[in-house]
Order: structure tokens, then sequence, then C-alpha cells
């Protein structure tokens, strides 16, 4: 019943703000290994910043901070990480799970209400943060597609409806709306390749969209530059042909660069997709029988493979299933991952 | 000998007070904040890898907000930071005695900065290019002797070249005043070759360009380039690569790479203002309304059998032929109707005719429009009047510089 209360939070990838861990502030020693301080290659328990008896409940990120959701008792409340910035992303939630979000979304913002129709007071802020006295936009965004629930990429945006059928808008230049072409639509428009599979999940990276159906598949679209879409990249090849350069056999390889209709991605034959979260180049996805899984874009560390290379390959994060800790959720920030975790037996029971 | 960090700190500001890292809102404290971090690793204590992460965040920071929305909305704070992130990066690669392909890449990072970014600090970066250049000279002065061989046996394969039928030849006219220039084909808009106009240019004398030439000015530079036989077909797309890299592929075959290249329309001469000193600018210019340093210059630098598929373009052009030969057909905006521009807002100045192999049952009314042609030569210009449509093939290994003006 209490599943919140039993779950830990694991983070890696950037790292720069102190967003996963922050390092003992030693005194100046010449050699210390910044890049890893930066970069964290492998899963890091995010330490309770407000004391041990606080849960992290929810995470949100952005590039340079990231947003836990305590829970204390009874009672919610927001915390921030340290660093103090304007970001993109303000998240926040009340006891009525009334939420406010706001994005900037191709150089305009849009302030959503998903529930709740006043704007919430008393909005703990973080230390140069403000508010704004108006909304810079507000508009009833399509209301009789009954919306679910919106992700937002860098200049695109992905709708679920109540009757899981998924619509997008924004700029397509990099085949992220799937529509099949590359062209931008102003309006919602149904993704009509998905038509009649019901859809339970959506997200979005920078430049991709992935969602998931009723039945646990996994659909992507989008740009492929870095992998992140889990199909063959030209990019990360050449980069790891240089790196050992193959004798022989050139057989014509098929790469994908724009993916601008939804593919059904194989992310591992034996079990369903639970969750999945994006970066602005990698993605995340959980499965139904708790393993975490992810590809694309890696040079902060963001795949969690202990490495720092990318994959355009869905790869298991072993480090999970070493510990006997079985993944529940995902949630990625623009460089970094963040996944929460129970033990096996808690699963279980 | 002073060292190449000695060198470069002495055109960088002398401490951190001033050197400048003003943005606009558009950057976000937190960014301003990383590339401040790398401001005082540049001035203080730090290790390479701790300056090379800091730079590689900045890059890899700006290089999304670069690849957000179209080129030309992109916020210009955005490729300012961008070049902050290449001048931290060089800095990072130079600091401790590099090595020749540290250095070589610390080029190519500038370049990138030149290429993507917005000039920084009076286009430090230019500056600075210019001392890792001589750096790179030095080490290395002999060239490769098989290559005249090479490129003489390229010249003599060169594909077919068409019979000029004299009725429909474009008119040539030795060094016309600027009155009769403008008065018998500027204001009628009427193409000519003008011949004896750049025959004091360097590059057709004290430095001719050659292949050699190119190497040794501008060898190790980064340099975007076209591959694939036409910008229409599906499968054409723009590279990066060195001008060594692209002579070796793209002009002299080596390593058997398929297709095309072709360094074109890139302004080749605000890159590398060495090789700008053998141009100049046609007098002729002179009688168009717009400034002096609004006047476009590109180069188009490739092999035999580029082809730029029939288009027009907004603004006056003077074609001009350096190295090789160019097959050119023009045809007159008037006949735009016969021609069957693209339908796309993309390609809306580009004809769907295949000039040389034209498509009859698609397009019956093309035969009917009339044409000029001409084989340009080095040492010929080609008015190229506004809107007139033009289709060019390289019949050589050429160089062309064209320069758009209004």
């Amino acid at each position: 019943r209490n599943k919140a209360f039993s779950m830990r939070w694991f983070g890696f990838g950037f790292n720069a703000f102190g967003q996963i861990c922050v390092h003992e502030k030693s005194v100046k020693v010449a050699g210390r290994d910044v890049a890893n301080e930066v970069k964290v290659n492998s899963p890091t328990e995010l330490s309770g910043r407000s004391g041990c008896c606080s849960q992290i409940s929810q995470i949100k990120a952005c590039w340079s901070r990231r947003a836990s959701l305590h829970l204390i008792g009874e009672s919610k409340t927001t915390s921030q990480s340290n660093c103090a910035s304007r970001g993109q992303t303000l998240l926040l939630f009340d006891t009525n799970k009334r939420r406010l979000q706001y994005h900037t979304l191709n150089s305009c913002i849009i302030l959503l209400s998903l529930i709740g129709d006043r704007p919430l007071l008393n909005l703990p802020l973080v230390p140069g943060g403000y508010i704004a006295t108006k909304p810079p936009l507000y508009r009833p965004l399509a209301p009789d597609l009954k919306a679910k629930s919106l992700a937002l990429g860098a200049e695109h945006a992905i709708l679920l409806c109540a009757t899981g059928a998924v619509y997008t808008w924004g700029l397509g230049s990099h085949g992220q709306l799937g529509h099949g072409g590359l062209t931008s639509e102003e309006e919602p428009k149904a993704v009509e390749a998905l038509w009649g599979m019901p859809m339970s999940c959506v997200a979005t990276g920078g430049w991709h969209s992935v969602c998931i159906s009723d039945g646990g598949d996994l659909y992507v679209w989008g740009w492929n530059e870095s992998g992140q879409l889990g199909l063959p990249s030209r990019g990360l090849r050449k980069a790891a042909q240089q790196q050992k350069p193959q004798e022989g056999e050139k057989q014509e390889e098929v790469f994908i660069s724009i993916q601008a209709f939804p593919a059904l991605l194989d992310v591992t034959p034996s079990c369903e997709i639970s969750t999945v979260s994006c970066g602005s180049r990698h993605t995340a996805a959980v499965t139904t029988t708790g393993d975490l899984y992810t590809w694309g874009w890696g040079e902060y560390g963001q795949l969690g493979h202990h490495t720092l290379i990318s994959s355009d390959e869905p790869q298991r994060v072993e480090y999970f299933r070493k510990q006997q800790m079985r993944v529940v959720d995902v949630v990625c920030g623009t460089w970094n991952t963040f996944a929460a975790v129970v033990k096996e037996e808690v699963a279980c029971s | 000998m002073a060292t190449l960090w000695s060198k470069l700190s002495a055109v960088l500001p002398g401490n951190e007070e001033e050197f400048p890292l003003q943005f606009s809102d558009t950057v976000e404290s937190s960014v301003v904040d990383v590339l401040k971090r790398s401001r005082q690793q540049l001035y203080g204590d730090a290790t390479t890898t701790s300056r090379a992460v800091n730079a590689q965040i900045i890059l890899d920071f700006s290089w999304e907000k670069l690849n957000t929305g179209t080129w030309r909305h992109v916020d210009k704070e955005w490729r300012r930071v961008y070049s902050y992130g290449c001048l931290f990066k060089v800095a990072a690669l130079c600091r401790e005695g590099p090595s020749e392909d540290e250095i070589l890449q610390a080029v190519r990072t500038c370049d990138m900065g030149l290429l993507m970014g917005a000039a920084i600090m009076d286009n430090i970066l230019q500056i600075i290019v210019g001392i890792l250049q001589s750096e790179i000279r030095k080490s290395s002065e002999e060239g490769d002797e098989t290559e005249h061989a090479l490129i003489k046996r390229m010249k003599i394969e060169s594909p077919h070249a068409p019979v000029i039928k004299e009725e429909l030849a474009v008119p040539r006219i030795k060094c016309p005043s600027l009155e009769s220039f403008n008065t018998n084909y500027l204001l009628p808009l009427k193409p000519v070759i003008l011949e004896g106009i750049i025959d004091h240019w360097p590059a057709l004398n004290e430095h001719p360009w050659s292949i050699e030439y190119l190497r040794a000015v501008a060898g190790c530079r980064t340099v975007p380039v076209e591959v694939g036989s036409r910008y229409t077909d599906e499968e054409w797309s723009q590279t990066l690569l060195t001008v060594n890299d692209f002579i070796d592929r793209y002009i002299l075959n080596k390593g058997g790479v398929k297709g095309l290249g072709y360094l074109a329309q890139h302004q080749l001469f605000d890159q590398i203002p060495e090789l700008k000193e053998d141009i100049r600018l046609p007098d002729y210019c002179c009688l168009g309304e717009e400034d002096e340093d609004d006047i476009t210059v590109n180069a188009w630098f490739g092999p035999g059998g580029t082809v730029s598929p029939l288009h027009q373009d907004p603004q006056q052009n003077f074609l001009a032929q350096v190295v090789g030969s160019k097959y050119i057909r023009l045809y007159s905006p008037e006949d735009t109707d016969k021609l069957y521009p693209h339908q796309s807002q993309l390609l809306h100045n580009t004809s769907q005719v295949e000039v040389e192999n034209p498509d009859t049952e698609r397009f019956p009314e093309f035969a009917k429009a009339p044409y000029l042609e001409c084989m340009l030569q080095p040492g010929d210009v080609l008015f190229i009047p506004v809107r007139h449509w033009h289709y060019v093939r390289s019949l050589e290994l050429s160089f062309s510089v064209s320069f758009w003006w209004s």
C-alpha cells in the first residue's frame, strides 16, 4: 500500500549543478577527477536533503535543476536542488493534486492548468525565482480532445487524449510530429499511423517522441542523431568505427537519421514497457518486469552503463539487476536520468 | 622561441576582469554560470580535463539551441555562446604543449565557431586560427609530388563538353566602360561575359590557384561540402570536411569514395582572409545601390561533373571563373512558366527540369523556352542578371567565385 515509502531514487548523467550528488567541497586537489563530478556514469542514490524521514515521491528535472516532491508525514512540500536559475521547467503540487505546469515551447510560454482553474497562491520560491504577475499566454488547448497528458519537446508538443489517441503539433523539421513529413503543424493533428491503437503514455525528447500502447509496445519517431530512437544511427557508427576501424565487410547498412512515422521499437522481446521518459537526446524505458533500458546520447553518463558512450540500441542498466532492485519509474532531465526503485522483496509482497 | 600558448595568451584579454561575458536574458543564468567557470579556469588553476569538460558543456548546450527552430530564427546570442565554447575548447587544447593533432583539432574547433557561431571579442577566433595555422605550416612544408600527375590525368578525363551553338552564345565583351555596361547590359538585364576584368587578380597571377596552393593556404580548414549530384536529389546532403580531406576524397578520388562532392556557395573568403587577398570586387558592382560590405562573395570549388540545377537568385550575380571551365545555360525570367519551378516553398526558385536531359512528356513547354549558353573559361566573368534562371555544370576541376550584389 505504502509503496512510495519504500521507494528509493537513483540518478545518473549530467551533474554540473549537483543535481544528482554534491561532491565534498574538498580543498583544491590537483588532478582531482572533475569529469566524474560533472558526469555521473552509473546510478547514484539521491540523498534526502531535508532529512532521512523524507521520501521523494516525484521528480522533475531540467538542464540545471532537479525538483523533488518530498513526502513528510501527511503534508507535501516541494524542494529544489541548490542551484537557482530561471530554468525552463517549474512544477508545483498542492495537496489536492492541483497541478500547474510551465514550459517554454518555441520561445513562447504555454501555461497549462491540467486540473483546477485558479492559479495557486503561496508558491514556494527558489532563490532568484519569481512569479510572473500574469500568465504570458493562456488559452484552453483543444478542450474537445479531453487531454490526459501533454509532453513538450524543444519545439513540438505531443498530447494524449482520454481515448488513447495521440495528437502532435509544432515544428516538424526532424520528423518529430510523426505525420510522415517534415512540415510544421499549428494545430493539434492526430498521428494517423497510431489510429486504432490506444496509447497509455507519451513522452518527448528535444526532437523525438515516444509513446506506449495499452499492450505495452513502444513506438518512436523523430530525430535519431544520437541513436535516441534506438534505431541504427550513422553518426554513432561512424564515431565507433574511427575508434576501432573494422576490416573487410562493408555491407550497406540502413541508417535512420529521421524517422517521420512512428516505428515499433523492440526494446526487449520478452516483456512489455510500463513507462518511458526522454532527455533531450536519450530515452529511458521501464519494463513490467522492473528493468530499466536506456539508449541515445550517453556522453554525460545519462545511459547509466558505467561508460560515456552513446548507444543506438536499448541496453539494460545492469546496476539495478545486480543490486536486486526493481525499477518502477523513470524521469529524464535534459542530459540525465532519474530512476525510482524498490527492493525485489518489497515488490513481491 | 615563444610557445604557442604564449602567442595565444597575448591575444586574449590580460585578466579575468577584462574578459567580457555579456549576454541578453535569452541566455539563462545557469549557462552564464558555466561560461564564468570556464573564464575562471582560463586565468586560474585547473586540470586540462576540467577545462575541456566545461568547454564541452557550453558547446553541447548551445549546439542544441542552434538546432532548435529554423537556422535564421536562432537567437544570435546562442551563436555567440557557441563561439565562446569554441574559444574555451581551443584554450584547453593548446594550454600545455599541444601535439600536432591537438593543434589541428583546435583549428577545426575555430572553424566550427566561425561557421556556426557569431563573432565574439573582435572576432578573436579568426585571429587565433591564424596563429594556429602558422604553427602548422612550420611543421609541414613539403608537397606531394604524385599529385601533379593525378591532376593532369583528371584534366584529360574531363566529361564531354557540349558544342555551343553560335546563335545562342552569350555575347562577350572586353573591359567595357561602366557607362556602356550599365546602358547595354545592367539596365536592360541582359547576360554578358566580361573578358579581361579579372586578369589582375593574384588568383590568376602571383598565387595561381591550384590544388597545392589551396592545400597550403587552407588545407587544415573545415568547410561545408555538398555531397550528391544535385541539391534537388533525395540522397543529397551537406557535410563538414577539411579542405585537405575534400581534395583527397572528391577531387583526387583517393580511397574510392563514390559520389560527387562540391564546396559550393560558401563564404570561404570571410573564413580565410588570405584567399580574399587573391581576388577583387569587380568595379561594376559600384553600379548597385547597396554598400560594398553587403556584397556576398561565395566560393564554388569542385571536380568536373558538379551540377547546379536550373535556378534563379534574388540578386545580380558576377560569376568569375578562376580555374577550369563550366557549361552554363541561361533562361529569362519572362519564360518562368515554361520552366516548371518546384511547388514546395523551399525549392520554388528551382526548376524541376533536367536541362540537358529534359523529360519532354512531363515538361512539354520546356523545349519552347529560348535560352543562351556559354562555356565559361578562366578569366571570364559572366553577368547573370537578377532572377535570370541559370544551369551550371563543371566540365573539369573548377574554381569559381560569385558576387551577389544589388
